[in-house]
């Protein structure tokens, strides 16, 4: 406990002086932002960013060769996901849009329900998701990479030995994830002061945010957490025009021995957060997304039902989706054209400066 | 009055020894600016030395004792005393005389000469540029500030403010849970360091789903003045959550 | 009013959408209570649609509380539902003081098993008008069990309950149910404060409404009142579990607020020869718990905002609400239900709105602790 609140205290004075230096690695963290959460244990190398950049881009790692981190997590599309809802395995369809893994280390839980609560964790999931990466269990995900020869040195020298353990993989994919940091866009220097930085339209959108369209109170801009998200679980509805929220809790409550089935299941997944806490203040709620690169991580909304952003606004300025759970802060907007306009203008200055460096990374892919 | 607290942060600097200064140079440009009586001597004749505070506006005249004699550490310190409690007063322009026999007068502004005791009631010549507020300009100022408080109270329990028909005093009655005492504070529902005009606008905004008032707006200023009044006396805590 | 439609005719409405279907919500937005009747369900489904009314109005899902209602347990004898303080303003159905009732109107129809009755908590209107209290009704015919109402200060002192009395009938009454005693006080007279200073009835009517506002008096049960409770008590045997719907609480715990009843101590002693006596009572918006003697008091929640909990008098037994986040209009707001047990006492469940249901068993409140944890 002591160790990693020294190593996070190193880290944050580090931070202070505007870049943060773990291991070897220097993560690219303008100063006044906390740094990500790094797990005592897992420092960032980089040997390790290397091996983990060669498994985040291996399909090998699924059942039929076919599927890896990218194939989901796509460096094209800023690292999330253009279609719906991913595809896995023999074109399984999941329930869910990827979201960007760009950022994502800043985060403190992963996953749309937030039931991992760190990046490694969240890695070992879509392995074993039958509509995703399919494997039957980790032991499988560990033989298959032991097996392949050119793994070997890059364990070595990532950690020590050749020694292919699900840990190491995950550890690795984590540390190279971590690199995939960028706050840095225009919004970022207009709130520094720069009132060029951004149009007329996107600054009227900024007043609408903090304003009449209430977008602040969920996903509020906070110098050192400059993610837009408050990190918490709202249920605003999406999905509830599709499933019954009351009859999936039901069947949750008369079965609770099934639920870590449940939370891929058809349906019952939209219960989101409810799957994890099991409280009912929970049910439908899913995280607020951050808000950083959106205008390249369309679609929208855990199960990608929204499109655009425009329709995304549309969405909230009808209140979102009327169900009995609804979060009581959700309520029609009354916005104007003009004003939804100002609010997508607003939104694409959330689009780092420097994407098109990691989209380079795509150039990596085998598939 | 209104610049007692300057001097209560003026007065750690001034502890010690750094308040007294005084040198032949400055004491003449200074003693041409006291009242003639003064700067010719003690008005028996006797020689007498002048002492000046570093902010050149308050001086002690000590008699009985020569321009260029040294004070002894126990009038020294009588002296230091002394000039130390007359600009905890005032910023006025005060000088002190302490005469042979220890008696201490005092004039502020070249006004006459009045009898003070140190330690005891202060002299109404120091207060407020010479003069106590009169109980009828203090019931002149709270019938006003009467008058915007309740104002505020009006209006803070009218739907007048939102467009729903919600009140302030709906979710604050008596203005309860306000806690005006602690802002500036980060708002959760800002997501960011907010005063309490600011938040005042959110509600306004928000649960009243009314417009927003402009900072000066009278109603706001009658708002707040309600909202603080009702917390008068509790301990200004900025930041408190 | 209730529609039986399925997902797929709702479906099809929508799909369906039309321009005189846009007029006719439209004027649905600004619709009264007779302009509410005509519509058809056609057009409550593509409401529904645009958001606003709930879709449940239309009884399309079952629902139940997320909490498993044990409709076996072996110590439950019966419950009730209720609904509390809907401070309506009569300005259509999608005021968020209306749309708070419909929720609440759903949920309890949702309950599965339905409750015996419901419950309606007082303060039904804010001002005391007419097309409030009218408004109020017609909401609450959506409800699918029967309905027992109760006086409350803001239905009262515009014209002092005339209009209330005439659509309700009378503010005390008492009724027995399944071997339990119930009563109905109207336990928010106040002693003449408007002749003397020439107020007019909305004058009247308005200080009552401002909970802070001391030119009212104190609530009180009142003593013409006592003489019928006791009269009504005499009939009734002293094991015979007695439940006490009151809209002031019966005890003192604020008197600025009126969180206060000033003869409570003489209705308490009325009631404290009895084993077993429960008193509901509305007012004070907030978890709120009590127990003096062998009474027990169980505060309702409002449907339309939520109070603070007073600077002092809390009773010791109350496990207070997390503060309510004025962003979310249904934060501290909600519904609920009791349990009347089979050994004569009651278990209060609050049903809080975005948040954790909260419990308060007689088990609880007997072993002088607060169960159930936080209520957020």
């Amino acid at each position: 406990m002591l160790k990693a609140a020294s190593s996070l205290c190193a880290a944050l004075l580090l931070a202070l002086a505007g870049t943060v230096s773990a291991g070897e690695v220097t993560l690219p963290v303008p100063s006044g932002v906390l740094p990500p959460m790094i797990p005592d244990g897992n420092p960032v190398t980089s040997e390790k960013v290397a091996l983990g950049q060669k498994l985040y881009f291996d399909p090998r790692l699924s059942k039929d060769d076919t599927v890896s981190c990218a194939t989901c997590h796509d460096p094209l599309h800023a690292f999330a996901e253009p279609r719906p809802v991913s595809l896995g395995v023999g074109g399984a369809k999941g329930a869910r849009n990827a979201p960007t893994v760009l950022n994502a280390a800043f985060l403190q839980e992963q996953f749309w329900d937030g039931r991992a609560l760190t990046l490694e964790e969240q890695a070992k999931g879509p392995m074993l998701n039958p509509v995703e990466m399919a494997m039957p269990d980790h032991a499988a995900v560990e033989k298959k990479v032991q097996a392949l020869p050119e793994y070997a040195p890059l364990f070595e020298s990532a950690f020590g030995d050749e020694k292919v353990t699900i840990d190491r993989i995950v550890q690795a994919i984590a540390s190279f994830e971590r690199t995939l940091i960028s706050v840095e866009a225009p919004i970022d220097r207009f709130l520094a002061g720069d009132t060029k930085a951004i149009s007329a339209a996107a600054q009227r959108g900024w007043e609408l945010f903090n304003g009449k369209a209430r977008c602040n109170t969920c996903h509020g801009h906070v110098g050192a957490f400059p993610l837009f998200t408050d990190e918490q679980y709202h249920n605003i509805g999406v999905a509830a025009k599709e499933v019954s929220f009351e009859d999936l809790a039901r069947q949750v409550q008369q079965h609770p021995e099934r639920l870590d089935k449940l939370t891929h299941a058809p349906g019952v997944n939209q219960l989101g957060r409810f799957l994890v806490t099991k409280e009912q203040k929970d049910i439908g709620a899913f995280k607020t997304t951050h808000l950083r690169n959106v205008a390249k991580t369309a679609p929208y909304m855990h199960d990608g039902s929204e499109a655009t952003l425009a329709l995304v606004i549309e969405f909230y300025n009808r209140g979102g989706n009327p169900n009995p759970f609804l979060d009581g802060g959700m309520r029609p907007l009354a916005l104007t054209e003009t004003e939804k306009a100002d609010l997508v203008a607003l939104l694409e200055t959330f689009t780092s400066d420097d994407l098109a460096r990691f989209e380079k990374l795509a150039e990596h892919k085998t598939k | 009055m209104k610049t007692r607290w300057m001097f209560g942060l003026a007065l750690p600097a001034l502890l010690g020894a750094a308040l007294l200064a005084w040198s032949e140079g400055g004491v003449e440009t200074a003693l041409a600016r006291l009242p003639v009586a003064v700067a010719a001597g003690a008005e028996d004749g006797f020689a007498s030395r002048t002492v000046w505070a570093c902010d050149q506006r308050k001086a002690v005249v000590v008699e009985g004792v020569r321009p260029d004699e040294k004070l002894s550490p126990a009038k020294a310190q009588q002296v230091a005393d002394l000039l130390m409690d007359l600009m905890r007063y005032c910023n006025a322009e005060v000088v002190a005389r302490i005469a042979r026999d220890e008696v201490i007068t005092l004039s502020v502004d070249g006004l006459p000469f009045e009898h003070y005791v140190p330690g005891g009631p202060v002299p109404v010549q120091l207060v407020h540029g010479k003069a106590v507020h009169t109980p009828r300009e203090q019931a002149i100022w709270k019938a006003e500030l009467d008058k915007l408080v309740a104002e505020g109270d009006r209006l803070f329990h009218s739907d007048e403010i939102g467009t729903n028909g919600v009140a302030c005093a709906m979710c604050h009655p008596n203005a309860s849970n306000t806690h005006p005492e602690t802002y500036p504070k980060f708002q959760t529902q800002l997501k960011t360091v907010a005063l309490l005009r600011d938040m005042v606008n959110w509600c306004i905004i928000n649960p009243l789903e009314g417009k927003e008032l402009a900072e000066n707006d009278p109603k706001m200023k009658a708002l707040e003045a309600y909202i603080l009044n009702s917390r008068t006396g509790t301990a200004i805590a900025v930041g408190k959550h | 009013m209730s529609v039986n439609l399925t997902p797929k005719e709702l479906e099809r409405a929508l799909r369906e959408r039309s321009p005189e279907a846009e007029s006719e919500i439209r004027s649905l937005l600004n619709c009264d209570r007779r302009h509410f009747l005509k519509v058809s369900a056609k057009f409550a489904a593509l409401a529904a649609a645009a958001g606003v009314i709930q879709p449940h109005a239309f009884q399309l899902v079952e629902a139940a509380y997320a909490q498993p209602v044990a409709a076996g347990s072996p110590d439950v004898a019966f419950r009730f539902a209720y609904i509390s303080d809907s401070h309506l303003y009569a300005r259509g159905m999608t005021h968020r003081f209306a749309k708070a009732v419909l929720k609440a109107v759903e949920d309890v129809n949702a309950l599965d098993p339905q409750p015996d009755f419901v419950l309606y908590g007082g303060d039904l209107a804010q001002l005391g008008r007419a097309n409030e209290l009218e408004l109020g009704q017609q909401l609450l015919k959506g409800l699918k069990a029967p309905v027992r109402m109760m006086v409350g200060e803001h239905d009262w002192y515009l014209d002092m309950g005339d209009k209330w009395k005439s659509m309700f009938g009378p503010d005390r009454y008492s009724f027995d149910h399944k071997g339990v005693h119930f009563i109905t006080l109207n336990s928010v007279v106040e002693k003449d404060f408007w002749t003397a200073n020439g107020y007019t009835p909305e004058q009247r009517m308005n200080i009552v409404a401002g909970l802070d506002d001391g030119r009212q008096s104190r609530f009180e049960v009142g003593e013409e009142q006592r003489d019928w409770l006791k009269k009504d008590l005499a009939k009734v045997n002293k094991k015979t579990p007695i439940v006490v719907f009151s809209h002031s609480p019966l005890y003192k715990y604020y008197k600025n607020w009126n969180f206060w009843t000033d003869d409570a101590e003489q209705v308490q002693a009325l009631l404290q020869p009895f084993q077993n006596v429960s008193v509901i009572h509305g007012h004070t918006h907030q978890l709120l718990t009590n127990r003096i003697g062998n009474i027990s008091f169980h505060g309702m929640l409002s449907t339309a905002w939520p109070w603070p909990y007073a600077p002092e008098g809390l009773p010791k037994l109350t496990l207070q609400m997390e503060r309510p986040d004025p962003f979310n209009q249904l934060d501290g707001c909600g519904d609920g239900r009791v349990d009347a047990l089979k050994n004569g006492q009651v278990d209060k469940h609050y049903n809080l709105w975005d948040r954790n249901p909260h419990s308060v068993t007689y088990a609880a409140l007997k072993a002088g602790i607060q169960g159930g944890g936080p209520s957020y």
